[in-house]
């Protein structure tokens, strides 16, 4: 296959997945007013104290938007697979892979890009200090890619089982602990003035490693469900 | 603070949870031998 | 044909893995009740007490061993896998969903002995260290392998997915330790079952028998599940029938 045409089908079916997410989307906004949500529940069940939300703020925002991610990814490669459309693409001779990252960073730019643009929301609600919030961003702009690579991982194994949602969050949890480690310590760091680049470089050097390696485990997870 | 009933449970939570890991699938086998042969033997009985 | 590659050949094989897997298994019992026996002789009898932490040390026999295991037999479900996966060789497959029970058992047990030994030693039943932090992640990534197994209908199927995912954990699993040492760190967090300056020999050999001797229980268990499996996956196959048959004359 030419590089011409791997290019070429990497933006077909991008734009594909636009299209279908453009017709979905309702769909869509779900898990992201599930991130306000669970965001607006924290106050609500720990009390107002602004000392308080400031301390757990980078926590509770991550914790919110990795619930919202495992929400957005039950369905990243459902609705293809149920219709047949999945099949098509195994079959059509392609690196399964290169689909497998097309999804993935379709998926990253509906479903995380919008939880790193709502972030200075919740980073007010959540009482976050200004010097947080820029590291907040970054942290979110770097870690939610890498949210969704893995998490497509997870969504390809589950994608022929019946409830397979439920499930996805029991696998792909305990590998974003170490996102969630790097990423709140980095916020936290940065409200005091303490170094955070280590821990975002880090985090860059994990969304490199991902971004090379999770498209092939996510294409051997698909033929395994379609097998 | 006595550190004995400590110890005591901690062996025997150990003891029991592996116990139950080693007995496991005995049991299971077992009771799939058994079913297997009624099936068998209602099949011979069929035929 | 080698020798070698014969055996590994006839391994492959579920009648002959059955049978002479029963052969083993006797024995591999065995010789875990002896190192258990022993070793828990000179833990529990003959070694001394702690000279900081009392009598609770004992709990160290059952304690780093558990541990020790649940680690490296997720590191063997990792390597099975991968020669399941790229090999295609059903033994190992089985092997593989046979080890995840024994796993999350031993997981388990180093988290409850944990708990428990931090109770009379550090005043706390739970502590967010390093150790028991990613002990608890690991029980997680257990049973997730578990689940995915058993949420699919077909057998074969299922163990090549739990074999995906045991590698995809494998590899982060060093990360996860990594991360959360680093965390625990930052919080100061206080350390359970720290060895100190060196552990003394009167404490080390009832330690490594332990230790073996828990390589004996995965062993013979793994054995007992995998003769299972094949049984379960193959009861409508010649060699079931033969077996079925044999046994009820």
């Amino acid at each position: 296959m030419s590089k011409q045409a791997t290019g070429t089908a990497f933006v077909a079916l991008l734009r594909r997945d636009f299209l279908l997410a453009y017709r979905r989307r309702a769909e869509l906004l779900q898990p992201l007013v599930f991130l306000l949500v669970v965001v607006t529940l924290f106050p609500l069940g720990v009390g107002p104290s602004p000392t308080l939300l400031a301390n757990i703020a980078p926590g509770v925002i991550w914790i919110a938007a990795l619930l919202a991610t495992v929400l957005s990814l039950d369905s990243l490669f459902r609705s293809d697979f149920e219709d047949g459309t999945l099949e098509q693409m195994v079959l059509s001779g392609q690196s399964l892979a290169l689909i497998a990252l097309a999804r993935t960073v379709a998926h990253w730019l509906v479903a995380g890009l919008p939880i790193v643009l709502l972030s200075p929301l919740l980073a007010m609600w959540m009482n976050l200090p200004d010097e947080g919030l820029l590291i907040l961003i970054e942290s979110l702009a770097i870690g939610t890619p890498v949210l969704s690579l893995i998490g497509a991982i997870g969504g390809a194994l589950t994608v022929s089982l019946k409830r397979g949602g439920q499930l996805l969050s029991l696998l792909v949890f305990p590998l974003y602990v170490p996102l969630l480690i790097l990423a709140t310590s980095a916020v936290s760091s940065a409200v005091v003035d303490l170094p955070y680049t280590g821990q975002l470089g880090l985090m860059v050097s994990g969304l490199i490693a991902s971004l090379t390696l999770a498209p092939f485990a996510t294409a051997a997870a698909l033929k395994l469900s379609l097998s | 603070m006595s550190h004995t009933p400590f110890i005591l449970a901690a062996y025997l939570i150990s003891a029991v949870v592996l116990f139950w890991a080693a007995i496991a699938p005995v049991l299971n086998k077992r009771s799939l031998l058994r079913q297997l042969k009624n099936r068998q033997a209602q099949m011979d009985k069929t035929q | 044909m080698n020798p070698i590659f014969l055996f590994f050949h006839k391994t492959g094989s579920p009648p002959w893995f059955y049978k002479y897997s029963g052969k083993l298994i006797p024995w591999l019992w065995a010789v875990f009740l002896a190192l258990t026996v022993y070793g828990l002789y000179l833990g529990l009898v003959v070694a001394p007490a702690d000279y900081q932490q009392g009598e609770s040390v004992r709990i160290m026999y059952l304690h780093v061993p558990s541990a020790w295991m649940s680690m490296m037999i997720y590191g063997l479900m990792a390597i099975m896998g991968f020669i399941a996966l790229v090999w295609r060789i059903r033994i190992m497959e089985v092997l593989v969903i046979s080890s995840a029970p024994v796993g999350a058992a031993f997981t388990a047990i180093a988290l409850i002995t944990g708990s428990l030994w931090g109770r009379p030693t550090w005043g706390t039943y739970w502590v967010w260290d390093a150790r028991l932090t990613s002990e608890l992640v690991l029980l997680f990534l257990y049973f997730g392998v578990i689940a995915l197994y058993n949420s699919f209908d077909e057998p074969r199927k299922a163990a090549r997915a739990a074999s995906l995912m045991s590698i995809v954990g494998a590899i982060n699993l060093p990360i996860i330790y990594f991360s959360v040492e680093w965390w625990n760190t930052l919080h100061q967090g206080s350390s359970m079952g720290s060895d100190g300056p060196g552990i003394h020999p009167s404490m080390l050999l009832p330690l490594l028998l332990m230790a073996t001797a828990t390589k004996f229980f995965y062993g013979a268990n793994l054995l007992s599940r995998a003769r299972l499996t094949l049984l379960k996956q193959d009861h409508r196959k010649r060699w079931v029938q033969d077996l079925l048959s044999k046994e009820s004359h």
